[in-house]
């Protein structure tokens, strides 16, 4: 395979890792935003490493893949794995504890969690094994426009879209001080507002992830990468 | 307090566009300050705290 082939490859998984991150996330606003429960302090606490788990392959995709990016989504899967792991706790070490907020397919949502932190450190840690894409010389898709600038835009817009949002909405909810810890249910907007606010987030992303792709400049006539001899 | 973790990935992620060589060492204090509070929030005597 050669080394371009090798990082687009790399970059792919990045990116379908962030999709996949920001499913989950648009499944808690969702609950949030459309049906009403509102997120618990430990709830928000899950969303945080969420968060922090998109930061590594934002930062393998803008600044080119590195070791380092991989830890810091690790260390935000353990973070944010033990908020899950002790809702789950509290909620097994009650008897007759139905759990917080709905069940999805069996699990509640502090469970699915759980299970995206684990897969999200056990795959780092795979992707870590592949040490020859960190000898490719990637400094990033920022320097050549293209499909993959604009995807990556993209996604990276998108998580930053749904960060303002949890911080935004986190102020009703808690103000400056602690979180209540069963926060009350709030007004929920229809599913067809919820539906189109959806489409509005991601076909938003899309057009700027587009417009700043136009608007970057890039290194056309310089290569991609620079292997390491 | 949780309003200010937000804040610190907004933080972040203006770290990360500035490819500011700050921005991985003020993830891990973000993440640190979920983990105090995680511990702040563990008001029930269950026996399974930290």
């Amino acid at each position: 395979m050669t080394a371009s082939r090798q990082l687009l490859v790399f970059r792919i998984i990045n990116i379908a890792a962030l999709v996949g991150l920001l499913g989950v996330l648009t499944g808690s606003l969702d609950l949030q935003i459309v049906v009403g429960e509102q997120p618990c302090p430990l709830c928000l606490l899950q969303r945080s490493g969420m968060i922090g788990l998109a930061v590594g392959p934002i930062m393998n995709l803008l600044w080119g893949m590195r070791p380092a990016h991989y830890a810091v989504s690790i260390l935000a899967a353990l973070t944010g794995g033990a908020a899950s792991t002790r809702q789950i706790l509290l909620h097994i070490a009650t008897p007759g504890d139905p759990g917080y907020g709905p069940a999805v397919a069996g699990f509640h949502l502090y469970t699915w969690a759980f299970i995206t932190f684990a897969v999200g450190a056990a795959g780092c840690a795979v992707l870590l094994l592949f040490s020859g894409q960190f000898n490719l010389g990637d400094t990033g898709v920022l320097r050549r426009k293209g499909p993959m600038r604009i995807a990556t835009l993209t996604v990276v817009v998108w998580t930053f879209v749904y960060l303002v949002i949890i911080a935004v909405t986190v102020l009703p909810e808690c103000g400056l001080g602690m979180c209540p810890d069963d926060p009350a249910s709030n007004e929920s907007i229809k599913t067809p507002v919820g539906v189109f606010g959806f489409l509005v987030f991601v076909l938003g992303s899309l057009a700027l992830g587009y417009l700043l792709d136009r608007l970057l400049p890039s290194d056309e006539d310089e290569p991609a990468i620079t292997p390491i001899s | 307090m949780m309003f200010s973790m937000f804040v610190l990935w907004i933080v972040v992620f203006a770290g990360i566009s500035r490819r500011a060589r700050w921005t991985i060492p003020v993830a891990v204090v973000t993440m640190l300050w979920s983990l105090v509070l995680l511990k702040l929030h563990m008001t029930d005597p269950i026996p399974l705290n930290f």
